[in-house]
């Protein structure tokens, strides 16, 4: 997942293995390596290790001495929550629908700007921005500005077709809607940008020999250049699942779950059962469900991936 | 219709499509920075008003609500952060392009594999943690955590820069007699430093626009901008607040987007290589 595997599959490297490498320095090693592994030991392997000891137990934050062992109560209680059910359904949805969209915007976007144009440094310049805007400052915008019920630009565009728009974030399924939109625009650069890179990288020669032989520009799409990123393709749905399945700040501040936890995802969930609630172990429980739903959901679309990826390096 | 006057249609077609995509995308900055120099009467017109008396009573009222004293909250922890992670992250790169290391392939898998746990699953145990060693709402509990955040980011994408690198420039210093770490620092870092160079772009963006580890960790002594807004503009429903809204926004803003217009290049060659 370097730059290098990114834009060109092809098989690991092997390590170097020159004479005066290839010895085992203890101590170099220790010096380079060690500092990088001990500080993610502390702030990412105990709290997670925490994380799912805590999921054993009945822990109330505030009653700490009261913890009682529990085993896998809260994982069983868990799948009959209806409202933690529902946090995985809006998961769900929400990933799916937002992974897709970027990855057909950010995709269609590369190939409309490959061609050169006057002002296409400063276009891919300026369609950056919405990636690296506070994600918490773009959803208080779109919220007070655009998806306002009475004064927003939404709703008055739409009053020009006639059509009255609801109260955007307050109801029902448009809140949804709202929330989707702004991920959508956050992370559509995201695709672009990576997609962008991918296609610089191309050989051109397939590309010109595929126009030489009549291919007209859809079919250069589909069957020529989409088949050469597959392994970025693949690698980027793997990433976008990761960012909305964590994404939290957009939810909190455009909808804070609502309404009637239309738009609660787990995230959130999480966040109110363990840190709203205190029940830190409940919440935990959901916290590594989560952690498991996204690894498996990664690991299956990367072993789909890892095939296709040793077939190509197979046949090139 | 000729072939030719059909290819100039489809290019116009797709000059159009592209200014619409950038129309899109600006759209939420441009209305924001113009907004928070708009009268409260003028800043909920519709149509916007394009053409008005500007004003900087917005931002009057953002250094009248003590903005400045988290704006120094936010860029204290960012700069200690990203710091952390690139002095922390760049010899890890380096070793894992350089070295042998045992187990190299499960270390950088471990590494990558921190990008893929959600958050919160993280916040709640620091949370506890932290409290319990009384450390959250200090500046350095926040410092460190962003580690989760930052040196994942930046071993992966600087091993890839240090690949990049010849290893015979390694090989000569060795000739000259330069030990490991003259050959780190002295040759084959600066060879690096694009890479350098984008990773403490990247990290300060990712570390400048964090909401949820500071919402969590952050107490009330060391609120970054993201929370502060939030918490602070509790009620900005009323149009009235919302030059104040504007405002602020655009000061918690105006680092990355200068940053990210100002050197583009880098910007774009991390995110590039980031998946």
């Amino acid at each position: 997942m370097t730059r290098r595997a990114a834009s060109h599959p092809q098989p690991p490297r092997a390590p170097h293995r020159g004479a005066r490498r290839s010895a085992l320095h203890w101590r170099d090693t220790a010096l380079f390596i060690g500092p990088t592994l001990l500080a993610l030991a502390v702030v990412a392997v105990l709290p997670t290790l925490w994380a799912i000891f805590s999921s054993l137990f009945d822990w109330h934050f505030h009653r700490p001495d009261a913890r009682s062992f529990v085993g896998i109560d809260n994982y069983l209680r868990l799948a009959r929550d209806p409202r933690f059910l529902n946090a995985a359904w809006v998961t769900t949805i929400y990933t799916t629908v937002s992974v897709s969209a970027t990855l057909v915007f950010g995709t269609l976007l590369a190939l409309l700007t490959k061609a050169p144009f006057p002002g296409k440094g400063l276009v891919r310049a300026l369609l950056t921005v919405p990636m690296i805007m506070t994600p918490v400052v773009s959803t208080l915008v779109w919220k007070t500005f655009f998806f306002e019920a009475d004064l927003g630009l939404i709703n008055w565009v739409l009053g020009f077709a006639g059509i009255e728009g609801p109260a955007w974030v307050a109801s029902s399924p448009s809140a949804l809607i709202t929330i989707l939109v702004v991920n959508i625009w956050f992370m559509t650069p995201f695709v672009y940008l990576v997609m962008d890179a991918a296609l610089e990288g191309l050989p051109t020669d397939v590309i010109d020999a595929a126009k030489i032989d009549g291919a007209g520009y859809w079919r250069r799409v589909r069957f020529v250049i989409l088949p050469m990123l597959r392994a970025t393709i693949v690698f980027t749905v793997i990433f976008r699942i990761t960012i909305d399945a964590r994404m939290f700040e957009i939810i909190h501040v455009m909808t804070g779950g609502g309404p009637a936890r239309d738009t609660e995802v787990l995230t959130l969930w999480v966040y109110n059962a363990a840190l709203r609630g205190f029940h830190l172990g409940y919440g935990n429980a959901g916290g590594v469900v989560l952690m498991l739903l996204v690894g498996s959901a990664c690991l299956a679309i990367m072993l789909v991936g890892l095939r296709d990826l040793y077939q190509r390096t197979g046949t090139t | 219709m000729s072939p030719h006057a059909k290819r100039r249609l489809a290019e116009a077609a797709r000059l159009l499509a592209i200014a619409v995509a950038v129309f899109i995308a600006m759209l939420p900055l441009l209305w924001v920075v113009l907004a928070s120099f708009k009268t409260a009467a003028d800043v909920s017109q519709l149509p916007p008003r394009l053409l008005f008396s500007p004003t900087l009573e917005n931002y009057q009222r953002v250094l009248d609500a003590g903005f400045a004293n988290f704006f120094r909250n936010s860029v204290v922890i960012t700069l200690a952060a990203v710091a952390l992670s690139v002095v922390l992250g760049v010899p890890a790169a380096y070793g894992f392009s350089r070295l042998r290391v045992p187990a190299a392939r499960p270390l950088l898998l471990f590494v990558l594999s921190i990008r893929f746990v959600p958050y919160i699953v993280f916040a709640v145990p620091l949370f506890v943690i932290l409290a319990n060693l009384r450390l959250v709402g200090t500046h350095g509990a926040l410092v460190v955590v962003y580690i989760l955040i930052n040196l994942p980011l930046v071993v992966w994408l600087m091993k890839s820069f240090f690949d990049d690198v010849p290893t015979d420039i390694d090989d000569a210093a060795a000739v000259d007699g330069a030990n490991r770490f003259q050959t780190f620092a002295l040759v084959v870092l600066p060879s690096a430093a694009a890479g350098v160079a984008c990773v403490t772009i990247l990290s300060f963006i990712f570390t400048w626009n964090e909401y949820l580890l500071a919402l969590v960790l952050s107490g009330r002594a060391a609120q970054t901008l993201p929370v502060v807004l939030t918490r602070f503009l509790g009620g900005m429903e009323d149009p009235v607040r919302w030059g104040l809204l504007s405002a602020s926004s655009v000061v918690v803003l105006a680092p990355v987007v200068i940053v990210t217009l100002l050197v583009h290049r880098y910007v774009r060659a991390g995110f590039g290589g980031s998946a």
